[in-house]
């Protein structure tokens, strides 16, 4: 199959905003995508959430739009719209019917440019207590809920940004105030701290005109500061343990281990691991564990990719009723050991890739995920062009590549292993 | 730093330019059994969706869960391949095979690079046609469904579906539990059981084969050709029913009902509130559709708006129906934090009750249609959505111009209309409130309340209602 090729063009404002066009006609539609090089890395002890807290804010309103009314003007126009925060990057992004991508970029320049005139103490509170609920849907009234903090704080160290979740403490939403919002706006929202990808049915010329009209007026922020030192040694030094009590009817065993960066390609070689390992029915730990020891209900294993200092390989097992802990924790690890020692056969690795192959042509068939992976690949690696090399630096991993990695990375001193038991009374009475 | 500047006036939209959906075409193979079409250029990866008009509605009431468990059972072994043989087959195809079984129908559908369409459904029709369900694969999958049943006990949020449909639905339907069934019954299936489930829809002339993406690359003279030679030599399975007629939902309910599940230390309360809804096939569909999203399915819905952008109580709140070809539920549904759990449940139920009272302004009614309008294309950019509409004209028999026709028929709903759907459809004077949270913290404020009488089920008690 040919390598899916993406035709762009790559240029900047004056005020330093990246825009990056692709033109394509198939469907009347068009992705705009803004990425702003701020995650949860660059706020500071104290005001951990904030990146994302300020997220909230940015659908609370500008200068010409009044609060909700961002959503509510895209929706109208037949759009879809939503924002994400992480750990490297903060992107907005809408999909809308291509003769509506003059509303989109004239929205997204008036919050990158006037939020602060519609900032209210009542907003601000307002959110707060909707990322509050958000935090305790999605974390702390979930089963599990808390794993993911754990294994980001066990595998990076105090005072590395990447230490704490995006999502923050309750304290430190608590303790958000107005002009932490306005110092944070005005450090990190501005044009040359962003990337603005648009792609699908539109006309190049068309949106270099409009981007001018819209964002040319914003001035740039010649002072963003650099995020703190995120160097690591590449492994922890020594396996790390902890056993969590949580209102869960089945136990589950966290793995976790310190990877290379995204970009090295040894992590190429680790994600084609992880689809080897845990990637469906075929998969190694699925075939031994679920269906032939049938030991566990699930297992996974996945690659959280970052670029300061260190990426997660991560993955679980959740046990059946009555097996013991110590079987399914040394047959996940077997597995991951057998990694380290043998190469992967040809077919293992031919159906990896195949699998792959179809996976990214699949998402390459979507503007809004071409305009995410332009935009992505601007703020992470200044490189766009990166979006077409994917595939074939999946495609050219070898089985010697992910045998090395498998044994840089799946070590016994580079091991966090985090199990959640039943609080006592909920578990072992049902299935059989 | 200087000032921004930026240009005040919104700008207006552009000329739209024309869209349709795909258009599709029919055939039929030999046996009956019906083929659409759907050319999408520049959409190298094709999907292929089988549709077996047979889903867990369909099961009796002693087998609930059966048709569900025998759509994953299917592909742990068939004829030709074991379970391990065939996903391997899958993968070196770069082909995903998914089977699964909803309340109507089951699907066995690919997806698939097009120059390899032709193996993947040969594998597709070896598995909806050669099953063998393997004793040893039936019960592995059996004991993991009764697995993940304990573990949506603990999930706040399916602990509340689960119990909402148990409580708004009458135990003779069988929308009154999972479609996956619950322990009562998924503990009796075997691997005979599973046979019959799926062999009870295996009839050529109700089965129908959905394709769509730039099928031109397919070679093998073209799909049809490829489906006549794979799937036209199927016959009538033994057992197979003309299944498909009305399904029985009555609702359990005729007056408020509130129910509160303990969940000691929950710091969230998850709320559904609603009743018996619609099935998919009335008149008033498009009605419905506007009016569902300006009470609960539009980021500025009503519900969204009042419980999070304006109280801050929840992450996000919604409303909706799920119709189907019996009165699937209608159901609001939020979590909130526990200390608002009682006013949220009067929010809801006063917006439940204002979208009947009061007709809905004019600025609503535009956001809502030009939503459904706008975004109907954006829907259907790849070919696993157009599947998957043409899925829905197949299972609900409803007209082959019935996407070609939603646009407008969206455009043209009033204001009377919605209110009219409203108060024919939504009945918060006899809804259930069922909520799982922490009833030390919640039941003194909410009887206090006087908004009905509550029933609070403890840890111990809750028994599971299929059981």
């Amino acid at each position: 199959m040919v390598n899916p090729s993406v035709p762009f063009t790559d240029e900047r404002l004056p005020n330093g905003l990246r825009l990056i066009i692709a033109e394509d006609h198939l469907a009347p539609v068009v992705a705009v995508n803004i990425w702003y090089a701020v995650g949860s890395k660059n706020e500071v002890p104290g005001k951990t959430g904030f990146a994302h807290l300020f997220e909230h804010v940015m659908f609370q309103g500008s200068r010409n739009v009044k609060k909700a009314e961002h959503i509510a003007l895209v929706q109208a126009a037949g759009g879809t719209i939503n924002g994400t925060t992480w750990l490297d990057r903060t992107n907005y992004f809408e999909t809308l019917p291509s003769n509506q991508l003059e509303l989109a970029l004239w929205l997204e320049a008036d919050r990158m440019g006037t939020l602060l005139d519609a900032l209210s103490q009542e907003n601000l509170d307002n959110q707060r207590e909707v990322v509050k609920n958000e935090k305790r849907s999605s974390y702390d009234n979930r089963p599990y809920g808390s794993w993911s903090e754990k294994l980001q704080a066990h595998l990076y160290p105090e005072g590395h940004p990447y230490h704490h979740p995006t999502i923050g403490s309750m304290a430190d939403l608590d303790a958000a105030s107005l002009e932490d919002v306005s110092a944070f706006f005005r450090t990190y929202y501005a044009p040359n701290n962003a990337v603005l990808a648009v792609v699908g049915d539109v006309d190049p010329a068309v949106v270099r005109t409009w981007a001018d009209r819209y964002f040319g007026g914003i001035p740039a922020n010649p002072a963003i500061p650099p995020v703190g030192d995120m160097t690591l040694p590449p492994t922890l030094g020594a396996e790390i343990r902890e056993t969590v009590t949580d209102q869960v009817p089945l136990p589950r065993i966290y793995f976790g281990f310190r990877a290379p960066v995204v970009g090295d390609r040894r992590l190429d070689a680790l994600e084609v691991a992880m689809q080897i390992l845990a990637g469906g029915k075929g998969s190694r730990l699925d075939r031994r564990l679920v269906r032939d020891d049938q030991i566990a209900q699930d297992v996974v294993a996945f690659v959280l990719g970052f670029i300061g200092g260190g990426s997660i390989a991560a993955g679980w097992a959740t046990l059946k009723p009555g097996v013991a802990l110590e079987r399914v924790e040394a047959a996940y690890l077997e597995e991951l050991d057998r990694l380290t020692r043998e190469v992967v056969t040809d077919d293992e690795l031919a159906r990896a890739k195949a699998l792959i192959e179809t996976e990214e042509l699949g998402a390459l068939s979507r503007v809004e995920e071409r305009a995410d992976r332009l935009a992505m690949n601007a703020t992470l690696f200044d490189d766009p062009a990166l979006i077409d090399t994917m595939l074939g630096r999946y495609l050219s991993v070898t089985a010697e590549q992910i045998r090395a990695v498998a044994a840089e990375v799946f070590r016994k001193d580079n091991r966090l292993v985090l199990t959640y038991l039943p609080a006592s009374g909920s578990t072992e009475e049902a299935a059989e | 730093m200087s000032e921004s500047t930026v240009i005040a006036t919104r700008p207006t939209p552009g000329h739209p330019r024309p869209y349709d959906f795909p258009a599709f075409e029919r055939a039929t193979l030999a046996n009956g059994l019906q083929v659409i079409t759907a050319q999408m250029p520049g959409r190298p990866l094709v999907t292929a969706s089988l549709i077996l008009r047979n889903g867990a509605a369909d099961d009796a009431p002693d087998v609930a869960g059966a048709t569900s468990l025998a759509s994953r059972a299917i592909s742990e072994g068939t004829e030709r391949y074991d379970a391990v043989a065939l996903v391997e087959a899958t993968e070196r195809l770069g082909a995903g095979l998914h089977a699964d079984a909803g309340w109507d129908a089951s699907t066995v559908s690919i997806e698939v690079p097009v120059a390899r369409l032709e193996p993947a459904l040969d594998l597709l029709a070896e598995v909806a046609a050669h099953p063998t369900f393997p004793v040893r694969e039936v019960e592995r999958l059996r004991e993991e469904r009764l697995n993940d049943l304990l573990q949506a006990r603990a999930e706040p949020r399916r602990r509340v579906d689960e119990a909402f449909i148990g409580t708004i639905y009458k135990p003779s339907s069988p929308y009154h539990q999972p479609s996956g069934g619950l322990a009562g019954t998924v503990g009796t299936l075997d691997a005979d059981r599973l046979a019959r489930a799926w062999r009870r829809g295996f009839d050529p002339r109700r089965m129908t084969l959905i394709l769509a993406g730039d099928l031109d690359g397919a070679g093998g003279g073209g799909p049809v050709a490829m489906a006549e030679r794979l799937l036209g030599g199927w016959v009538l399975a033994p057992g197979a029913t003309a299944i498909g007629g009305s399904v029985s939902s009555e609702s359990a309910i005729n007056s408020l009902v509130i129910k509160l599940l303990d969940r000691p230390g929950s710091v969230q309360t998850e709320i559904r509130v609603g009743h018996v809804g619609v099935p998919r096939r009335i008149e008033q569909f498009a009605a419905l559709s506007v009016m569902s999203a300006i009470l609960g399915g539009l980021f500025n819905s009503r519900l969204n708006m009042k419980l999070r952008e304006e109280k801050g109580y929840t992450y996000g709140a919604s409303a909706g129906f799920d119709p189907r070809r019996g009165a699937g539920p209608f159901s609001a549904r939020v979590a909130v934090n526990t200390e608002v759990t009682v006013p949220a449940v009067v929010e809801l139920l006063a917006e439940l009750d204002r979208i009947r009272q009061e007709p809905v302004t004019a600025a609503e009614l535009a956001a809502a249609r030009d939503f459904l309008v706008g975004v109907f294309p954006l829907r259907f950019e790849t070919p696993g959505p157009v599947v998957g509409a043409l899925g829905g004209i197949v299972v609900h028999d409803l007209p082959d111009n019935e996407l070609a026709t939603y646009r407008p028929r969206i455009e043209a709903v009033s204001a009377a209309d919605v209110q009219a759907v409203a108060e024919a459809r939504i009945h918060p004077d006899r809804a259930a409130v069922v909520m799982v949270g922490d009833a030390a913290r919640i039941v003194g404020e909410l009887e206090a309340a006087a908004i009905g009488s509550v029933e609070v089920i403890r840890e111990d008690e809750a028994a599971e209602p299929g059981a």
